[in-house]
């Protein structure tokens, strides 16, 4: 459950002050699938930043599940983070010189899991990304689509509720993009509440909320 | 973050930059290497001089005529002058119940010569407990034979290089050789010893102290060699000494002694003070590899911001960023320290087994503090950043810059 009232970020840019959200007020149930989309620069990574607590407001009020974040310090955060929230980004971002395996075993590694268990699960959240195969290769010995896969089963191992993806396709051709848009659908069929950025009104179309930006405000 | 996660993680980012690392670490090896080195360079002249000074005998008290102004007590009276030291100053000692054996020694230059040959050498009077008090060892024939030192007969031993000089090749026992104006039979053959004390005692001609006092018209002795019954003695030997000098010289406290002890307390203080000194310089160098190592760290923290990024997306603390960077600091410094310490140590192996004159000897602090300055270094040059490292926005670190 993700409830935002009044959100506002602002960023000093020289003398102006940039005003990258506006009273953002948005409230989304478990298992929600939304597209946010609109015009660069209106506000869209800002307000992914700041669902999966990597940034902070500089006023309004965000709860997930039920806690109040605004008010947490940094450690409570990074646990949030490491225990409900999964990332899937644009560029990937996998570790160039681990293989799929360590990248995917990452999340599992910083908190603290037992070396054992972790392969197990490691093990499950490749399969159920069809990269078994692939588990042993370096990220320059992929493709874009299969990247991208390896990021989602990294965002997924630790079982979050909520899975936050800014342009996943973005970097893909349409064949690879529509394997990770399948992949992400999958998991949100599963419950997991599924939150993408997108530029493509034909990815947009297929979430069931769309939340509109323009100018850092909801229309 | 478990502990052994974060250190197989740094020890595998290490790996995958693996010039750099070898590099630093190479210059953490020269700087640990260098401290041991120096140091057992240090430590081996300290127990070279320590040996040389045990040499010279045991429980080893030496009385010199004339105060020593830095050994205390009130200064002399106007116009005192020292006493001579004499014979019978010498002999009186040994009423002390603490001291085992005297050695009077008169000292001075004169012309040895054997028929032809002639050579300036040092001649050393003393009597037959000399050999006793300094551990002397005779090549040949005998020493100066016990018996009232006043009356001795003219018997002379000598060394080695003297008496190549003198006779070559051919045995010089029995010979009759001249010192001076007087006759003197060599009854013993000094075994070669190098130097020790200042004496060469392969140049030299050792008589009784009477001719030697007759030799140079001079019944003053250069000094007095005491041997204490036992350590434990030496501190009474040497209240005896003073009390039974004092006694001879009407109440009046004009001689030094000094003991062999004192003087060895303060070469090891010297050289002790050295070798650390010298580590200490060497230390210098590990200061120059952390500089390396805060340099290389850097460099992998600009490198690696979005990593940084990513790994607080995935849920990573400030202390876990901070653990993985410090874990690499450090894990180039101990392996640095750990190759430097094994090359120092196969370094003097090498020495020792080459060279037998001087013996390099680690002393046991050495790699102690190699490897506590290179961790300290490490930790100190890799904190700030680490510390870069693990305070960076995420959303910023994510984007790169
Ligand atoms: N760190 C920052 N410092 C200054 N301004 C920023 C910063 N981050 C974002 N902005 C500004 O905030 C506004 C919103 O940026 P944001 O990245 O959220 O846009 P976006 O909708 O994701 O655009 P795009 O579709 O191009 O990714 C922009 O005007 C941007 O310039
Ligand atoms: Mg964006």
């Amino acid at each position: 459950m993700i409830e935002l009232t009044g959100i506002e970020r602002r960023f000093q840019v020289g003398d102006t002050e940039v005003r990258a959200l506006r009273q953002i007020d948005l409230t989304l149930a478990d298992g929600d699938y939304a597209a946010v989309m609109g015009p660069s620069g209106s506000g869209k990574s800002t307000l992914l930043n700041i669902l999966g607590l990597l940034d902070r407001p500089n006023a309004g009020r965000y709860r997930l599940d039920g806690v109040e974040t605004t008010t947490l310090d940094e450690e409570a955060r990074a646990r949030l983070r490491r225990e409900r929230i999964g990332f899937v980004f644009q560029a990937f971002h996998l570790v160039p010189r681990l293989t799929a395996f360590e990248n995917v075993e990452l999340p599992l590694v910083l908190a603290g899991m037992a070396p054992r268990p972790r392969r197990e699960r490691v093990r499950q959240s490749l399969a159920a990304m069809g990269l078994t195969a692939r588990a042993g290769h370096r990220p320059d010995q992929l493709s874009g689509g299969q990247r991208q896969r390896v990021a989602i089963a990294r965002a997924t191992v630790t079982e979050p509720g909520l899975i936050l993806a800014d342009e996943p396709t973005g970097n893909l051709d349409r064949a690879a993009g529509e394997d990770v848009v399948a992949a992400l659908e999958a998991l949100n069929n599963k419950g997991l509440t599924l939150i993408v950025v997108t530029h493509d009104p034909a990815l947009g179309e297929r979430a069931r909320r769309r939340i509109q930006m323009d100018d850092g405000a909801i229309l | 973050m478990r502990i052994e996660d974060t250190l197989s993680s740094a020890a595998h980012t290490l790996t995958a930059h693996a010039t750099r690392s070898w590099l630093t670490l190479l210059a953490v090896a020269l700087g640990s290497a260098a401290v041991v080195l120096l140091s057992s360079l240090g430590e081996g002249a300290r127990r070279y001089v320590l040996d040389e000074f045990t040499q010279l005998g045991t429980h080893l008290l030496i009385v010199i005529p004339g105060r020593n102004e830095t050994t205390g007590g009130p200064p002399p009276l106007l116009g005192e002058t020292p006493r001579d030291l004499t014979l019978q100053d010498a002999l009186a000692l040994l009423r002390s119940p603490h001291i085992a054996r005297i050695a009077p020694v008169a000292v001075g230059e004169a012309p040895v010569s054997a028929g032809s040959r002639s050579r300036e050498v040092t001649i050393l009077g003393s009597t037959s407990d000399y050999r006793a008090v300094r551990n002397l060892a005779l090549a040949a024939g005998r020493f100066l034979p016990p018996g009232d030192p006043e009356r001795a007969p003219p018997y002379a031993v000598i060394g080695q290089t003297l008496a190549e000089e003198l006779f070559g090749s051919a045995n010089p026992i029995g010979a009759r050789i001249r010192i001076g104006d007087r006759r003197f039979r060599v009854i013993g053959l000094l075994e070669a010893s190098g130097v020790s004390l200042g004496s060469n005692l392969a140049d030299l001609a050792l008589i009784p102290v009477s001719a030697a006092q007759a030799l140079f018209d001079n019944p003053a002795l250069f000094r007095i060699l005491v041997q204490a019954r036992g350590r434990s003695a030496l501190d009474a030997a040497q209240d005896d000494i003073l009390a039974i000098i004092r006694a001879r010289h009407d109440g009046e406290d004009d001689v030094t002694v000094i003991t062999q002890d004192a003087l060895l307390g303060t070469f090891d203080r010297i050289l002790g003070a050295l070798t650390l000194a010298v580590a200490g310089i060497a230390a210098i160098s590990l200061a120059v590899a952390g500089v390396l190592i805060m340099n290389v760290m850097l460099v992998s923290v600009s490198q690696r911001t979005a990593e940084v990024g990513l790994l607080k997306a995935l849920g990573a603390r400030e202390h876990d960023i901070l653990g993985l960077f410090l874990s690499e600091a450090l894990l180039l410094a101990a392996a640095g320290t750990a190759a430097g310490i094994s090359l120092a140590y196969l370094g003097v192996a090498l020495f020792n087994s080459q060279v037998a004159a001087f013996a390099l000897a680690v002393p046991p602090w050495a790699p102690l503090a190699a490897a506590t300055v290179s961790l300290g270094t490490g930790l100190i040059f890799g904190l700030l950043p680490a510390l870069r490292a693990a305070r960076l926005d995420p959303v910023a670190a994510l984007a790169g810059h």
